[in-house]
């Protein structure tokens, strides 16, 4: 076991109660620029105004009913793509290992060009159609790289994500080489984005949101002593196999929801457990509570970008947080030792 | 007395013997081989070649060739075997020399070479990441390729031809994944990583430039979002084919070194390989090859994991099979153009999504295998 | 783009070239003997000059407002593509052509060369966005008329039916349908004004993150302009575009005139209604709590084009306005 020494940032001198706090109260501040600001005429001042009591309708509209919901999606999707990337790092092993990366978006977005091509409209779609493929490509991909073996060969598990991903597109293609109106449509659903989204959608995905954090609580235990060896779990009476499908339902529940939500949101499973450890050390669990407020803070912060570079249009999340999440992800592979989780 | 130096030699399968002058004993080869004396005023010399590579590549090259007679046979319009032959040479009717000359060959043509190119640049890029499921495509080659390609379409920057541009596209990312990956060396999975980073950019770039124009404009830019062989560039397939005969020159020339570049480098350089320097060679090898493809049928990342595969299915372990990876990936890619254009008349199925389809299973059959070692 | 006249071959096709157009000439002449006179026209297309002899016969569309051109003209054409969404040619073209459906031709995005070849056409109708190898390949089987990239204009329809309609020798049959389209929508203009409606008109298409407007410069657009509406596009579609990027939730009111059509590619319009009315920044807007949103057919208001498809979207507008 190594201890991730070039990722500590030299946050790790603080406690990590301190640390937390702080985390916190930059979440808070950000959800709250994320109410100040938007691609629209109301700017911060008006909803300042707003907010000490001023009678203004249309500022009220925007940010009860428009930049509120969205925020609490970022925020919920912030966690669930953060939580489901720690998890996948753990199990596999790997540092890596990325959901984005390993087929859940491509398993996505074939259900949703398949739904569209059975006759479903991108402005009707029932969200539980791309919850479902993301379900199957996480499960699909996951079984198919195999976890043991897996520790030692890194890259074997992201090939696998590529090559099935790779697969799924191609799938993709052919639908939409027949069918010009779902081929209209999808353009605008593979970019990812919270616009739009309402709290209907997210009551939809919460139940098995929730279902994935009980889970995710019950064998955060045994997943640390996994961390240790296969053979120590074995002896503190964990069953090593049974917690690893537990992650990896957990991981498509979580990256189930928030894809469906949000449509493929790239790199923020891989970035958000990798800057939790450098606050947070090796220990899982402890990684798992700060992938909490880090998740989100990324993905608002992403959003609020994406909400003002192009007023009065936004730039797609998705594609925003691939232009800034690869940089990462080479800057990852590029430091001197690569952490073996 | 005989003395017998063994050298080197630019083949893929053979070791050639020099025996000394005046040595005119028999040498009775190796068991598996098949070694081909002559004598000349210097001396004599012996060639030994591998009977199983030799009749796995007679035997590829025997399969392509009639899977080309029935590529330019089938078709919306059929024309008989026998005619084609006759249409080859320029004897049969207007209509069936028109349509295998001028649509079906240059077409073959670009199928064979594209196929060709794709699973040479794969086996040399397995063979450096010592990874089966390696292809230029992973570091980012052909969504580059895609996205520069897409942007000349969607009428982004200057008007260049997309072919152009789609090769163009394929340096600037193999350019971006060697500097991002610089000071790591072009080892291992650290520079794989650094180029799936890099084809990520790349494939959201596509989509955002797919997502901001009509749909007809769209639609010209798909080809080049799934790789096809419907009227294809013929600069750029001229090209292609300068730069394949150049590289499988150059591939089988570092044939011996890439057999030794499999095991562990300390293994490599004791067997006096310069590992370092090797390595670049054959990874600029597999991007330019690759690039060149990608400039003619776009993506056909595919090709590049089923040929080499076969290949190493059908040949021995003793070499890297060069020479029948690149049969082999000749023959998919016409095999599947075959299977695109006739399976579901009118409709044409473009090439990339045939190889995915039928690639991807047997891919991820193999995945599920129990894991081999390399070879 | 390299423009490129067909009779400057290469020399590599030079040979082939005379050799394909001896026996096309040959089979069109036989064909029109007695009936027209083989006079030579020099069309001025996107590729440069290409010459068609005679009327042609064998057509083929590979574009649906060839397809609509060639049927308006009186031209039952041999081979078309499929219409997007669907496996044939596109619905509101189906009752003009009676029983006599053109083979297909493949997918707009994967032309079908061969199965063109297989028609023996002596004309192909094809359109602008035709890639340089494909028309090098399709040009060597007949004429083939590509019109020229044109800025986008309401009007680009117009010219378009007019050269395919010169190309396939029936100049006057597309001028009267055109001339038919221009009174048609000048008498639903006349009805519109006297039934007293008037106001801005937005065209948008309705994604989940929310509307893209379409340009006030396209076919249908131009058609709403003519029939008395202020059709606008909020400045939020460039010179280029079609349509403007997924416009902002936060930014709807900018599309909030006296009229809203909305474009779906759903076959049913309403259910695309309902889904848009799911979102409260939606129905907050004027024109929605005025009941002034008109669902419509995405497929024929922002992708047809060509005669036959005014006259459909004609009958729209006066089917919404004037109830």
């Amino acid at each position: 076991m190594t201890v991730p020494r070039f990722a500590t940032l030299g946050v790790r001198r603080a406690s990590p109660r301190t640390l937390m706090m702080l985390l916190l109260t930059a979440l808070v501040a950000v959800s709250l620029v994320s109410l100040l600001i938007g691609a629209g005429s109301v700017g911060p001042g008006r909803v300042l105004a707003l907010l000490s009591g001023t009678q203004d309708s249309e500022a009220h509209f925007i940010v009860w009913e428009l930049r509120a919901p969205r925020t609490l999606i970022g925020i919920l999707v912030g966690m669930a793509l953060g939580v489901a990337g720690a998890l996948l790092q753990a199990v596999a092993r790997n540092p890596l290992a990325e959901p984005g990366l390993l087929g859940v978006s491509a398993g996505a977005a074939f259900a949703v060009a398949l739904a569209l091509v059975l006759g479903a409209s991108a402005a009707t779609l029932r969200i539980s159609v791309a919850q479902l493929g993301a379900l199957v490509g996480c499960v699909c991909v996951l079984s198919v790289a195999r976890f043991r073996g897996v520790g030692n060969d890194p890259i074997r598990l992201v090939l696998a994500g590529a090559a099935f991903s790779g697969l799924l597109a191609s799938l993709t293609s052919l639908i939409l080489l027949y069918d010009q109106r779902a081929a209209d449509e999808i353009r605008f659903w593979v970019i990812g984005s919270f616009a739009g989204r309402r709290l209907d959608d997210l009551l939809a995905v919460l139940p098995s949101m929730l279902v994935a954090s009980v889970v995710v609580i019950l064998i955060a235990r045994p997943l640390a002593a996994l961390a240790l060896g296969e053979r120590v779990a074995s002896g503190l009476g964990h069953h090593p196999n049974l917690i690893r499908w537990l992650v990896v339902a957990c991981v498509a529940l979580l990256v189930g929801a928030a894809t469906a939500i949000a449509g493929p949101i790239a790199f923020v499973g891989l970035v958000v457990p990798f800057v939790a450890r450098a606050f947070a050390g090796p220990d899982i669990r402890r990684t798992l509570w700060f992938c909490l407020p880090i998740g989100p803070l990324i993905v608002l912060a992403a959003d609020i970008i994406s909400r003002v570079v192009v007023a009065p249009s936004e730039l797609p999340l998705g594609v925003l947080t691939a232009l800034c999440g690869a940089p990462v992800l080479i800057a990852v592979v590029r430091a001197r030792r690569l952490p073996m989780l | 007395m005989k003395t017998t130096s063994i050298k080197s030699t630019s083949m893929p399968f053979t070791h050639a013997t020099r025996a000394a002058l005046g040595g005119n004993d028999p040498v009775s080869p190796p068991q598996g081989y098949w070694r081909f004396a002559w004598r000349h005023q210097q001396g004599a010399n012996s060639v030994l070649f591998e009977q199983r590579a030799v009749v796995v590549n007679l035997g590829l090259f025997g399969a392509l060739l009639v899977a080309s007679v029935i590529y330019l046979s089938l078709g919306s319009v059929k024309v008989a075997p026998t005619t084609v032959l006759k249409a080859l040479v320029g004897n049969a009717d207007m209509m069936a020399t028109f349509v295998v000359q001028e649509l079906r060959l240059p077409r073959l043509a670009a199928a064979c070479f594209t196929g060709a190119a794709f699973a040479l640049a794969g086996i040399l890029m397995q063979t450096l990441a010592r990874n089966r499921l390696a292809t230029p495509g992973i570091i980012g080659i052909d969504n580059g390729a895609t996205a520069f390609a897409v942007a000349s379409i969607v009428g982004i920057g200057v008007s260049i031809a997309p072919p152009a541009m789609a090769l163009a596209g394929a340096t600037t990312a193999a350019v971006l994944t060697f500097g991002l990956a610089a000071g790591s060396g072009t080892q291992g999975y650290r520079f794989i990583v650094a180029g799936i980073g890099v084809g990520a950019v790349f494939g959201a770039v596509t989509q955002l430039l797919l997502a901001r124009v009509a749909i007809d404009t769209a639609n010209a830019a798909y080809p080049w979002t799934v790789g096809s062989l419907n009227a294809r560039p013929s600069g750029a397939l001229q090209l292609l084919m300068l730069g394949l005969a150049l590289g499988l020159t150059t591939a089988l020339a570092l044939a011996r070194s890439l057999t030794l570049l499999r095991f562990k480098d300390a293994t490599a350089s004791g067997l006096g390989v310069n590992v370092k320097r090797r390595r670049l060679e054959v990874l600029l090898l597999s991007v330019a090859l690759t690039g060149l493809a990608v400039a003619v049928v776009g993506p056909v990342g595919m090709v590049g994991l089923i040929g080499p595969e076969i290949a190493r299915s059908l040949s021995s372990s003793r070499g890297v099979p060069l020479l029948a990876a690149t049969l082999a990936g000749a023959l998919v890619m016409v095999l599947a153009d075959l299977a695109g254009r006739t399976l579901l008349t009118p409709i044409e199925i473009p090439v990339g999504i045939v190889t995915a389809v039928v690639g991807g299973p047997w891919l991820l059959w193999i995945l599920m295998r129990p894991q081999r070692s390399y070879t | 783009m390299s423009v490129i006249t067909p009779a400057i071959a290469t020399a590599r096709h030079k040979s082939w070239r005379f050799n394909m157009v001896g026996v096309l000439l040959s089979a069109l002449v036989v064909s029109v003997l007695g009936t027209t006179t083989a006079q030579a026209r020099t069309l001025d297309t996107a590729y440069g000059d290409v010459e068609v002899k005679g009327t042609p016969e064998r057509v083929v569309t590979l574009y649906e407002g060839a397809l609509d051109a060639a049927v308006a003209a009186g031209v039952k054409p041999l081979g078309a593509v499929t219409t997007r969404g669907g496996d044939n040619v596109a619905t509101y073209t189906e009752a003009h052509l009676g029983e006599d459906r053109p083979a297909i031709m493949g997918v707009v995005r994967e032309i079908n060369i061969e199965a063109v070849l297989a028609q023996q056409p002596d004309l192909i109708l094809a359109p602008a966005q035709l890639s340089d190898e494909q028309y090098q390949l399709l040009s060597h089987i007949a004429p083939t008329v590509v019109p020229p990239t044109q800025p986008l204009a309401p009007d680009n329809w117009k010219n378009e039916a007019r050269l395919y309609g010169e190309a396939l020798n029936r100049q006057a049959a597309i001028a009267e349908a055109i001339a038919a389209v221009e009174q048609r929508a000048a008498e639903v203009g006349q009805a519109v004004e006297e039934a007293g409606i008037a106001g801005s008109a937005f065209l948008v298409r309705w994604m989940p993150g929310g509307p893209m407007v379409m340009s006030q410069n396209l076919f249908a657009t131009g058609l709403l302009a003519q029939a008395g509406l202020d059709v606008q596009d909020g400045g939020l579609v460039g010179e280029r575009g079609v349509h403007s990027d997924v416009l902002s939730l936060e930014n709807l009111s900018q599309v909030d005139g006296d009229w809203l059509f909305l474009a779906t590619l759903n076959e049913d319009g309403q259910a695309a209604l309902e889904a848009a009315k799911q979102s409260s920044a939606f129905t907050r807007l004027n024109v929605v709590e005025q009941e002034r949103v008109i669902p419509v057919d995405g497929q024929l208001w922002t992708s047809a084009n060509g005669p036959l498809a005014a006259q459909a979207i004609l009958d729209d507008i006066e089917a919404a306005l004037l109830p």
